[in-house]
């Protein structure tokens, strides 16, 4: 029997299952069934792995069926980003690099989640490596947003967030290294959330910058994402920057509300010249919704933020010219027929493995890091990251959530941007200085804009997910959106 | 010592050696950023991970001993230890570097400055011209402080096998084989300021090194392994001037004569490029033992730029005084405070306490034996030690651990000569016995009959006798022909086999004779 | 500053992208294009502010010296483009 996936929740799912309203298996082939439905027009994955949800499934059926007690997400269908290892799966990054890697290991927030009960229905469609913000830089072509399928779906966690969306998964983790996780969040009217840095394990993520990625949930609920959070969170001995942090029971301290709450609205920020000015009227109307609820509400500047970007794209790239050397030809991934010697090997195997944007991004980065201007690039860019974080710890004084729209602008066309990377590269200019501080931050969907999704961005002290958990549970609620895509409502699976 | 080339190149031109020494960390069960095991050889591929193999996602985390190990060598070798430290990533691509970045120390090392001692004897002083200046004794010994720029902690690389070729080499192979058990074992770099003037000193700071990376326990340092890798860089400057020379950098050294030989070839070989008027490449030259020269590896190379980046992976390291001072409580004897110690405690001579703090197995030997025989026997146990079981470690090439005789049956030895039972040429029989048999000392001294007699009674009673043989002896003794005592002792040992106690008898006749 | 198509190739090879003639000229013109979005930095005084190299403030994190299980062979030679004998075969290096 299937069910419509788009209504349920992963806390209904779980106890459903436990109540014996359906089983696991259930909703497992509920997930395929709606996979296989909207996969052609969405293209939100890369690898459906049907048989390891069908296992997964039947272990928590099998729980159940004992009278065990069942785990968080026990039956509960999820996607990963296609940059996570898992094994039984192949982890392409959705690049010809990687076309037929074959995990050997298990990313370690991907084993907390299968750990906690949670039914494995794919691998999500991303930008190459992470390169973008559309999920257009795919080698194996652009993931469509199920609100409009003309349009991106953001990236580049766009395949995570375009499952989720369209209900073919209930949960998905994306990585987030300048907004990636929570720029589609925003963009497919999804709960999108970058943790602080080193609460959840890299470990098993291909990085893209090391010292910007974090995974995070994609979900339809804040609950679900506090639950979620509560999952992958926590030290990990295989991650060096994994701290060891306790983590309240998110899904409990969501609810205690917003009254009193300093709510700080980021002028200069919100006064871009490239914000949508629909977009910010959107934003500034969710935060009249949370001063209705008693927050307090006032303006601050983050003037270093605007230096985020040019920051941004000498340290990321930087460190992802070196994380992606590895790329090689030698152990694994691509290698160039006929190689003559091994200089040969490695020359042709990364042209022809890397995308685009890959070579853009590895070109950048070793420029930055070369002789005679690691000082003026790098260590600039590291300096600036310094001054926005002095920012955040000033306005953080005075407020305790602050405010900005997640995206400029709605989903755009796909197409529209690809040939110009420098208009892509500002899609992410409220999301970037969040991962230069190391902050948590979440997207919440906050309304429509000509039918498109609009995404309100809570930014909290480091390690203080539950302000923003509370603050955006609180809005939610008042709110009370309908954010499923019609494409999403009308399947009758 | 004749004069010879090196001494004659060496009087015009001045060497400036510095030495990069790699340690791999073989005593820590685990490499340097995974939980693989460190273990020398086994089947390829098989002590790996996805985080050694460099696995897309794998992250490193490094093995707490590991650092500890460094620490200790930096504190052991009288270095600063960093109070703010972290690792680097150094970028180029090679096939047997996983992760085409080496993890490893840039500007903040965990170990600077320090330096050691290091005494330059035998026919090596001479290569010093100015050893008189730097203080040397009338017969050309010398200590000269050589400088330790830094010691960091970094990982080592896989290894590669080249195929098609002759012997491995990658000239004429047509692929190679890559094995990465070995990639991500800590490796510790030492890097000596330039300040070694011969090839003599070179070995004996190398040697110096390794002693104390020995004691410390934190590597076997086989050369000949590769767990212990020194290269050596080399320029000549004319006596007298401070500006240095275009260097070059020697590899492939895997034992401490080759250090040597390869030092003393580079020195020539520049001498005579610059004697001739000629400059010196910057580069990488290789050893080769068998044709016993340099040569430049010559191979297509490219511009080197490691871009070097704090390591993102991991966070920076703080070594506060407690940390640093709990390290040093961890220090054993270091080879100079225990040669001291042998000349302060047991009397030993100064060349005696140096060759046995010189050999971490020979002084643990050493004090084991005197464990055994107590401390006012220390210097016949290093004697012994010293003499007939240094000869016997020689000709059986064996080494203090491993030898037949251990240090026990040694002391008992010792203990044996000491009360008397047998004379100390005796004892030589007896050793070369416990070589031969692997018997006790006393089984091999029952089977031999070779007990001494000190019985007095027994000893009394044959001088008796032979004083009664040989009257007209006595008369001529007691005349004043006190030479012939020799004759007397002579005889009772005759009658007695050799086994009388030569004091006792001694003792005995004068009794007698002298009444 | 401007990168000139010298450096492009300079730091192509460096990066061991074996690009084509226009992918040069394309990547000249691009990352010009990103430059001089990222030169507005450089005009930023920030003498005396420490660079900021890690977002975790946090120090000496290591692991116990305690070994763990290795790959199987086969594992850890799965994705092996070509091997030989438990080993990964590389063409000939050098030369």
């Amino acid at each position: 029997m299937t069910h419509d996936l788009s209504t349920l929740t992963a806390g209904r799912i779980r106890d459903g299952i436990a109540a014996g309203d359906f089983t696991a298996t259930d909703m497992a082939e509920s997930a395929l069934a709606r996979i296989a439905a909207l996969e052609g027009d969405v293209h939100a994955f890369n690898e459906v792995t049907a048989g390891l949800a069908l296992d997964a499934a039947a272990r928590v059926d099998d729980l159940a069926a004992a009278g065990e007690p069942l785990p968080p997400l026990a039956g509960v269908p999820v996607a990963f980003k296609d940059n996570m290892n898992l094994r039984g799966t192949n982890t392409s990054c959705s690049s010809l690099i990687l076309e037929s890697y074959s995990s050997v290991y298990d990313c370690t927030a991907v084993r907390r989640m299968l750990d906690a009960g949670a039914v494995p229905v794919g691998k999500c469609n991303m930008d190459e490596f992470a390169f973008g913000s559309s999920t257009e830089n795919s080698a194996f072509g652009p993931t469509h947003n199920p609100w409009d399928l003309d349009r991106v779906p953001g990236g580049s966690s766009g395949g995570s967030a375009a499952a989720v969306s369209a209900g073919m998964a209930v949960l998905a983790l994306g990585s987030d290294t300048g907004g990636s996780i929570r720029q589609p969040g925003a963009l497919t009217g999804t709960v999108a959330m970058k943790p602080t840095y080193g609460r959840v394990s890299r470990y098993g993520v291909v990085a893209f910058a090391s010292s910007l990625d974090q995974i995070g949930p994609f979900s339809k609920t804040v609950e679900e994402c506090a639950l979620t959070l509560n999952v992958i969170c926590g030290k990990d001995p295989m991650d060096a920057t994994s701290v060891d942090m306790p983590m309240q029971d998110l899904a409990a301290t969501m609810r205690d509300g917003v009254e009193g709450l300093r709510v700080g609205v980021v002028r200069d920020l919100m006064a871009l010249e490239g914000c949508d000015p629909r977009v910010r009227a959107c934003t500034m109307d969710a935060v009249e919704v949370l001063a209705g609820l008693g927050a307090e509400v006032g303006e601050v500047d983050l003037p270093s933020c605007m230096y985020g970007m040019p920051a941004y794209y000498i340290i990321g790239p930087a460190e992802a010219s070196s994380n992606l050397a590895r790329f090689d030809g030698i152990r694994y991934g691509h290698r160039a027929e006929g190689a003559e010697d091994v200089m040969d090997l490695y020359l042709r195997s990364r042209a022809e493995g890397f995308g685009p944007e890959s070579i853009r991004r590895i070109m950048l980065g070793t420029y930055a890091l070369s002789a005679g201007y690691y000082d003026a690039y790098y260590g600039q860019a590291q300096k600036v990251r310094t001054l926005i974080i002095r920012d955040f710890e000033k306005a953080f004084c005075d407020y305790d959530v602050l405010v900005t729209p997640t995206s400029p602008t709605v989903a755009f066309k796909i197409g529209e941007k690809s040939s110009d990377p420098v208009s892509m590269y500002l899609s992410d200019v409220y999301t970037i200085p969040v991962n230069l501080a190391g902050i948590p931050a979440v997207s919440v969907p906050c309304g429509l804009v000509d039918g498109l999704p609009v995404g309100l961005h809570l930014m909290g002290r480091h390690f203080d997910e539950a302000t923003l958990m509370r603050t955006a549970y609180s809005y939610e609620k008042a709110a009370a959106l309908d954010m499923r895509p019609p494409l999403a409502s009308a399947l009758g699976v | 010592m004749s004069k010879d080339r090196l001494t004659t190149v060496l009087e015009s031109w001045e060497a400036v050696i510095g030495l990069e020494i790699h340690t791999e960390l073989t005593s820590l069960n685990t490499k340097m950023f995974c939980g693989c095991p460190v273990q020398f050889g086994g089947e390829s591929n098989t002590r790996v991970c996805p985080v050694c193999l460099g696995m897309p996602g794998a992250l490193p985390v490094p093995n707490e001993s590991a650092v500890e190990a460094t620490i200790l060598a930096g504190l052991a070798l009288d270095c600063r230890i960093s109070r703010w430290s972290q690792f680097h990533r150094k970028n180029y691509f090679y096939p047997d570097m996983p992760k085409d970045y080496q993890i490893s120390q840039y500007d903040l090392p965990f170990c600077v400055g320090g330096g050691v001692n290091v005494e330059i004897d035998g026919d090596g002083c001479a290569q010093r011209l100015d050893r008189a200046a730097v203080g040397a004794d009338p017969d050309g010994t010398y200590t000269t402080r050589i400088g330790i720029t830094r010691i960091h902690l970094e990982e080592d690389t896989g290894k590669m096998v080249h195929v098609g070729g002759s012997e491995g080499r990658i000239a004429g192979a047509t692929h190679s084989l890559v094995d990465f058990n070995r990639a991500g074992t800590a490796l510790m770099e030492l890097v000596s300021e330039p300040e070694i003037r011969t090839p003599e000193e070179a070995r004996r700071f190398a040697q110096k090194v390794r002693l104390v990376f020995l004691t410390l326990g934190v590597s076997d340092c086989n050369m000949e392994e590769g767990s212990m890798r020194v290269d050596a860089n080399v320029s000549l400057r004319r006596r007298g001037d401070i500006e240095f020379g275009v260097k070059a950098e020697v590899k492939n050294m895997n034992s401490f004569k080759a250090l040597h030989d390869a030092l003393a070839y580079e020195i020539l070989r520049q001498g005579d490029v610059l004697d001739a008027g000629g400059t010196i490449d910057q580069e990488t030259r290789h050893w080769d033992a068998g044709k016993k020269r340099t040569s430049s590896l010559r191979s297509k190379e490219y511009a080197h730029d490691y871009r070097y980046f704090p390591e993102p992976d991991m966070v920076p390291f703080t070594f506060d005084d407690e940390y640093i001072d709990r390290l040093r409580a961890r220090l054993p004897e270091l080879p100079d405070a225990r040669g001291s110690r042998y000349m302060a405690e047991y009397g030993l001579p100064k060349h005696d306490a140096a060759v046995l703090s010189g050999d971490l197995e020979l002084g643990d030997y050493f004090e084991q034996v005197v464990e055994g025989v107590g401390v006012p026997l220390a210097r016949a146990a290093a004697n012994l030690v010293l003499g007939d079981f240094s000869a016997y470690l020689n000709a059986a090439g064996s080494t203090p651990t491993d030898a037949d005789v251990g240090p026990r049956k040694l002391a008992r030895l010792i203990q044996l000569v000491d009360d008397g039972t047998i004379s100390g040429k005796q004892a030589k029989e007896v050793f070369a016995e416990m070589v031969a048999t692997g018997e006790k000392p006393r089984q091999i001294i029952d089977r031999l009959g070779m007990r001494q007699v000190s019985d007095s009674g027994a000893i009394e009673e044959v001088v008796d006798r032979v004083l009664a043989s040989n009257a007209a002896q006595v008369a001529e003794y007691r005349a004043g022909k006190h030479g012939l005592l020799g004759f007397f002792v002579g005889a009772v040992m005759r009658e007695m086999g050799g086994q009388a106690n030569p004091a006792v008898v001694n003792e005995i006749l004068h009794a007698r004779l002298d009444a | 500053m401007a990168i000139s198509e010298e450096q492009v190739r300079h730091v192509a090879t460096l990066a061991r992208l074996g690009l084509r003639d226009e992918q040069v000229a394309e990547l000249q013109v691009e990352l010009n294009d990103i430059l001089v979005q990222i030169d507005r930095i450089q005009a930023l005084d920030l003498t005396g502010v420490e660079p900021t190299t890690h977002a975790a403030a946090i120090t000496n994190v290591t692991r116990p010296d305690v070994v763990r299980p290795c790959l199987p062979r086969s594992e850890a030679l799965r994705n092996a483009p070509e091997q030989q004998d438990g080993a990964f075969l590389i063409p000939k290096f050098g030369g």
